[in-house]
Formats: structure tokens, sequence, C-alpha cells
């Protein structure tokens, strides 16, 4: 108690004489969160600018909420704003739940040759860019030449335009969202399931824990901390589609838009055509709000059930 | 464990939410422009450069949109060796590549980094780079700095690169056209060979149809993501214009109207013909039915599909390039013009400090041959070759093909390709020809449209008319319900206020006629 009262006499100063070590090292990383997070907010004025080059960023006149409108004309905003929260909340629980079953399976496989063979080849997607992924889902799904109707019509059936079915492009983004990222994703949570101490394991197969027992009653409890914090984090980005992936599975069909269109593809689609940056702005800063509220009332709501697992 | 975990998690975190607003203050166009006003008092010295004081050297910047070839540093050297002689500068040439331009280009104005020129065009907005402030006005400088460019820049092409009554973009004085239509295939690997001609639509659905029968490995049609150009073929081929004087518009005019209204797609009496048509030719396999999906642009190119729609610089390109192929071109646009000159222009960045060297050497570039061939063409017998016609021969593309800034080019210094085919320059003469003669072909040329006030609206209807309309035309969708979709779509996408602002910039226009 009175130790306590004392170091708070002494103050902050007294603290980075204390640990300056430690404050030495956080200062990069200070600076650079500063430097490249905090201040170009200021650009977010834009949002709210009718922008012109010779006047620059904080010379040109303001405008009020004009930028936002082209979002929402003709009803467009909330069917992107839907889709982009949908798919994101999908792609999210499928591939975080995919990338937990691989960790528990590769984390039970004895033989070290055959576990990190296994691992490399799940973990190879992540390094296929979506340009190429994107010729691939081309070759397989289109009508006259893709490999699936070619299986389809040499099986005797019918070919199947999947370009005119809209409904099933949304399980073949989920698909190959997944594929992509469960092999990464998955290298966190094995890191987590190897610092689970062994002894329990030999303890609970003394006891006669069968291997599924095992499995629920101790790895998954253990990982629950990190699926937690995976979990809050992407949920910090559920408003930003990835852009990459739809722009490139997608492209330019307009068949399928209403059923993948995501709000970062429909603003490039938009302003593709004019230099507004102001339009541009004001939907980047739309997103950031939502994704600000999002994480706020998720992680208050973590923070209520188990506080230790709150991100703050 | 977990809270280190948590803290690594969080700085990671942080790096989602990046916004780039690049922060630049207005400067650099106020003050160039009162300098060159009392500069251009004084013209007594080299005639070539409009009496500019050279005696400083300077290097100037030009960002051109391409990707860099690997040759450039040796054909820069080359270049700036003359440059220094004739007008004590120097340049550097710097290229933004295809794969970002979308993006870099309108930031190269926003970052207020000074340059002195860049290429732009109607694909680059520069309409709209202009009414924002990205350029300088070029009232004074042009005429004082830029002398023999400015006496041979035609009365049409200065009307079109002035905006709001000021100059704003250098156009190419190289003329080319309006003229659209199919390049077609006629011989083929297995030696058959296709004798007719097409003339119009009906002979084009006959040719469409004898490669489906007789080349099976081919697409009769090639279609790729970017849309169909056929919507804008048969629009043409009625003598119609498009309001933004470019493909993929979905707001139409006669010009052989009096006073000319606007219409769209669902308006037009002939679009059930348009549509049934297209709707044929998607059941006949002339097109992938996954067409909008593939990305490939090159499938005649590659021998991939037999015929597409462009222009006749295109075509020409195809012809050199598989002179055994036998390709042919037919324009099925009723009234050809000259395309705006403004397609490929020059533009002097407002952060320029010395625009009044970069329009000298504007000058020098598009009047003397020499300089020209530097410029353009590279290193003569190393980068390319002539032959006794004066025609060009790149040695080897992939070290160096020609220059991507485009509006250098002037008829009289541009040089034909090795293998160009001859109709290439009668089909050109006869254009010429047909446009003396056609009174109504340049009554709007001149004519750009304004979207300041609609830029909300106009946004969303080009999004509609991509979704909706796209698929609609390849007979991907129903035409019935298609149609009535897109008409709602566009309507809830605000088309009738795109419409009205349009047709008044239109009747204003009228009225300048008169």
């Amino acid at each position: 108690m009175m130790t306590a009262e004392v170091k708070r006499k002494e103050g902050f100063l007294y603290e980075l004489k204390k640990n300056r070590a430690l404050w030495v090292m956080l200062l990069p990383a200070f600076v650079i969160v500063i430097l490249f997070q905090y201040f170009p907010m200021a650009g977010l004025v834009l949002a709210f600018k009718n922008y012109r080059f010779d006047q620059g960023v904080f010379g040109s006149a303001w405008n009020g909420l004009d930028n936002f409108r082209y979002l929402f004309q003709s009803g467009t905003g909330w069917l992107i704003t839907k889709n982009t929260i949908v798919y994101n909340l999908v792609n999210l629980v499928t591939s975080q739940a995919l990338a937990i079953l691989i960790a528990i399976f590769i984390s039970e496989i004895n033989n070290r040759i055959f576990k990190k063979l296994t691992q490399s080849f799940i973990f190879l997607p992540y390094f296929i860019s979506w340009v190429i992924v994107g010729t691939f889902v081309y070759a397989i799904f289109n009508y006259e030449t893709g490999v699936l109707n070619n299986l389809i019509s040499s099986s005797g059936g019918e070919a199947v335009n999947f370009y005119n079915m809209p409904w099933v492009w949304p399980i073949i983004i989920c698909c190959f969202n997944s594929w992509k990222w469960c092999g990464y994703n998955s290298v966190i949570y094995i890191a987590a399931i190897t610092g689970v101490d062994r002894e329990i394991y030999e303890a609970a197969a003394v006891d006669g824990a069968t291997i599924g027992q095992r499995i629920r009653h101790i790895t998954l409890p253990t990982i629950r901390p990190t699926i937690i914090t995976m979990l809050l984090l992407n949920v910090g980005r559920i408003l930003r589609g990835d852009f990459e992936m739809f722009y490139q599975i997608v492209g330019n069909n307009g068949q399928l838009f209403n059923a993948t269109d995501v709000i970062d593809t429909y603003v490039f689609r938009s302003l593709l055509q004019s230099s507004n940056l102001g339009m541009s702005a004001a939907a980047s800063f739309y997103q950031s709000v939502l994704c600000f509220v999002i994480i706020m009332i998720v992680n208050a709501a973590v923070k209520h059930v188990e506080p230790d697992y709150a991100l703050f | 464990m977990k809270k280190q975990l948590a803290a690594v998690m969080l700085a990671a975190a942080t790096g989602v939410s990046v916004l780039a607003g690049c922060g630049s203050s207005g400067s650099g166009s106020g003050n160039a422009a009162t300098q060159s006003a009392a500069s251009a008092s004084g013209t007594s010295a080299a005639a070539q450069s409009g009496g500019l004081d050279t005696s400083k050297e300077v290097n100037l910047v030009m960002y051109v949109i391409s990707n860099r070839p690997a040759g450039q540093d040796a054909v820069d050297e080359n270049l700036n060796k003359l440059l220094k002689e004739k007008l004590n500068c120097t340049l550097t040439i710097n290229w933004i590549p295809w794969s970002d331009y979308a993006n870099k280009y309108p930031l190269l104005f926003s970052s207020g980094e000074q340059f002195d020129m860049a290429y732009t065009s109607n694909w680059l907005n520069w309409t709209q780079l202009a009414r924002k402030g990205a350029f300088m006005q070029l009232d004074d400088l042009w005429p004082t700095y830029a002398p023999d460019n400015w006496a041979a820049t035609s009365e049409m092409a200065k009307a079109e690169a002035t905006i709001d009554g000021h100059l704003y973009v250098v156009p190419t004085q190289k003329a080319t056209y309006t003229a659209y239509g199919p390049i077609y295939r006629t011989k083929f690997d297995d030696g058959k060979e296709y004798t007719d001609e097409i003339t119009d639509m009906t002979s084009m659905e006959t040719y469409l149809d004898w490669i489906k029968a007789n080349e099976p490995d081919l697409k009769p049609y090639q279609v790729y993501s970017a849309g169909s150009e056929m919507d804008d073929m048969w629009m043409y081929s009625q003598g119609f214009c498009a309001s933004k004087g470019a493909t993929n518009d979905f707001l139409f005019y006669n010009p052989e109207d009096e006073n000319p209204k606007l219409f769209t797609y669902y308006e037009y009496d002939g679009v059930n013909d348009f549509l049934d048509m297209m709707e044929g030719w998607n059941g006949k396999g002339y097109y992938s039915k996954s067409a909008l999906s593939d990305t490939d642009s090159t499938q005649v190119q590659n021998g991939l599909a037999a015929m597409q729609v462009h222009n006749i610089d295109t075509y020409s390109g195809l012809y050199i390039l598989h002179p055994d192929w036998g390709f042919k071109y037919v324009n099925l646009r009723k009234h050809v013009a000259h395309l705006p000159y403004t397609q490929d222009s020059m533009a002097i960045s407002t952060t320029s400090q010395n625009p009044e060297r970069a329009l000298a050497l504007w000058n020098l570039l598009t009047t003397d041959q020499e300089v020209y061939d530097a410029f353009y063409y590279g290193i003569l017998d190393t980068s390319y070759t002539l032959d006794d016609k004066g025609e060009f021969k790149i040695t080897d593309p992939d070290t160096y093909a020609t220059s991507a800034m485009w509006a250098v080019r002037t008829n009289e210094l541009d040089r034909n390709g090795v293998g160009t085919p001859d109709d290439y320059v009668t089909q050109r003469n006869q254009w010429e020809e047909d446009i003396k003669s056609d009174d109504t072909a340049e009554k709007y040329a001149a004519f750009t449209i304004d979207t300041t006030n609609i830029e909300t609206e106009y946004a969303a209807c080009q999004s509609v008319q991509q979704q909706y309309w796209w698929p609609l035309e390849l007979g991907f969708t129903d035409k019935e319900s298609g149609l009535k979709e897109y008409q709602e779509k566009m309507e809830a996408a605000g088309i009738e206020k795109v419409r009205t602002e349009i047709q008044g910039q239109l009747d204003a226009y009228v009225a300048t006629l008169k």
C-alpha cells in the first residue's frame, strides 16, 4: 500500500526513467502509429469537401454530406453494406473454423516429415495471388471450356451456366476464401496448441481419455483466448471487403453483382470513371465509422462475458 | 501468454484502418502565370523557342502511362544529347504502369509533386481534372512559347481543348477518326478462305455463321470483360452520336435533327431489333456464355477468335502482326468525323516550375523530325530501322517499342509501320473527303459534357449501365424483364436528372451553332 502511493507520487517521469529501456523499445512503434495512423486521419476532412487539385485537401470548399449521397443513390448502399457484412461473417466463421480444425489435426500427427509436408501444402495457397485465382475460377466455371462443365458433359449431363446463377457465387467465393486463408490462419492456432503442456495430455491419456475427449477438454479450452482474439481482430475489418478477391473472381460481370457486390468493389467501379477523391474518401469514412462502432460493441460484449479476453 | 498475443494482435489491427490523404497546399499556378506574362515581353532571341531565354539549363519532368520499357535509359540519353544542344534542357520521363494508373494518375496531381508535363486523355477524365484545377491554364503560354505548334493546331482542336473559356491542354495534331467497325480474319490455318465482304450488319451475321460452320475452334466474335462493342456500333451505324463521345455510353442523340433530344436504350424504337439479334447470336454461340468474366482482350490477336469490333489502328496493328491471316476492316459508322484531338493531349501541371521551357520543348518535338524520331521511336538502327519508304520497324519490342506520349504525333512527322495495309491510307483519305462533304459529321465534334453538377447521379448511372445493360445486351438476361429492370434501375439512379442537365448543355451548344 505504502509503496504504491510512493510510486504514484514519483509519477510518469519516474516511470520513464526506471523503465527507459522498455520505453525506447516502444518508441519506434509509437512513432510509426502516430505518423502513419493518426496523422493521416486529418485527411478524413476530404470526405466533406469538394476537392480541387489546385486548392488542396484543406483549401477546398466544404460540401456537407454530398459525397455520401452517391453511396445510397438508388438504394445500393444498403445492399452492398449487407453483402459486405454477410460475406465477411461467413468467411470469418468458415475460414477460422477450418483453420482450427487443421491446426488440431496437424498437431495430432506424429510423423514429423508428414506433418511438415501437410502444413506446407495447406499453407501454399496463401502465396497465390488473387489475379491467378481469378483465372483459375474462369477456367473451372466457364460455360464452353470450363473444367467443371467438361466433366459434367463427359459424364452425360447438361452443361451448367454458372455465370447465370448468382446464388452459387457466395459459395464459390467462400470456398476460395477458406482455401486461401485457412493454412495461414492455422499457423497461429498451431503455435497456441504447441504452447500447451504435453504432460496434461499424457495425464489425460493415462486416465483413459480418448483422443476426442482430449481435444474437446484440453485443446479447445486452452486455445480459446486465441480464437477470441482472432475473431475480434477480424470483426474489426468486417466492413472492408477483400477487394482483390471479389474483383478478381467476379470482375466486371454484371449478372453477379447483386449477389457479390461489396462496398469496395462498388466504389471502385463507379469511381474509376471519375476522379472524385471526395467520394472515395466518403466511402472509406463510412466504412471506418461502421467498423469502429462494430468493434466497440463486440469488444464491450466480450468484456462483459470474459474481461480477460477483451482487446482493450 | 494470452495478453502478449493480444498486444501483438492489437498492433497489427491498427494497421487495418488506413486512410490515405496526402495534403498539398495550392501553389504554383498563380505566380507561374504572371512570370510567363512578364518574360513574354522580351521577344528577341531564337525564333524557335519563341523568345525564351534558354541560357539556364533545366530538367523537365514528363509523366506518361505505360509500362517502362527496358531500353528507356539508352533512348533518354540519346534524346537528351539532342535537347541539350537545341534547347539547353534535359527530359526525364516517368512511367505510370498500366496496373496502377487508375490510382496513381489522380494522385499525381493531388500529391503536390513538382513536374512539368503529363499525358492526358478522355479516358483519364482530363475535363474533370482541368475543372478541378489540376492543369495550368495555357491561354497566353501556348501561343507565346510553342508558336509553330499553335499555328499548326486546327481551330477545331483548340475549341475542344477549351474548358469554361480557357485552354488547358495541347491536343495531338494527328487526325484520328470516329470510324468503327469489324476487323475480321479471312484466311485460316486449314487453308480455308472467306471470300465475301462485310458491308453491313446482315453480311456480318453471314460471316459469323460461316465461321461457326467452318472454323469450329474459333470463337466467331471476341467479347471479354469490358463489355461488347456491338451496342455502340449498332447505334453508330444508325447515325446516332454518344453524348460523351466514347463507347459504353447510355445517352444518345441524332445529329441529323435540328434540335437533337437525348434518349437512352429503352426509349429507342430499334432496341428490340437489336436485342433480338443479340439473343440469336448468344443462342448460336457466337461468343462465350461466360464472356463477361473472360479477361482475355487479345483473342483475335492470338487466333482464338475471328472478329472484333474496333478502330482502324487496331486493324493496322493486327495486320502487321499477322500479314498472312488476311485481316480486313470496314467502317460501319454512318457519319465519320475526326475523333476529338484531345483524346491524346499534353497538359502542363499547375506545379510546373518551367512551363515556358516545357512548351518550347513541345514546340520542338512536334515540328522537328530529328527530335521527334529520337523521342518517339528511339535510336535509329538500334531501337528502330527505317525502310526506303520511310516506314519504321521496331527492332525489339521487348526492349523499346514507341513512346507512350501519343499526343506528340502529328500527321507530318508520324511514320507508318513497315507492313501497314494499303487501305489504311486509302480508307483514311476517303474519310477525310467524306468529312468535307458531310455537313452533319463534325457539327457536334466540339460538344463535351460537364458532369460537375450531377457527379453522384452520373456515377450511379454508369454503374447501372454496366450491371444491367451489359448482360442484357449480350442476351444473358431475359429480353423483356431485363429491359424493364434496366429501366427501373436507371430511373432510380437518377437518369432523368442526368438527362435534364446534359440536354441543357446540348441545347446551349446548338444555340451557339446558329
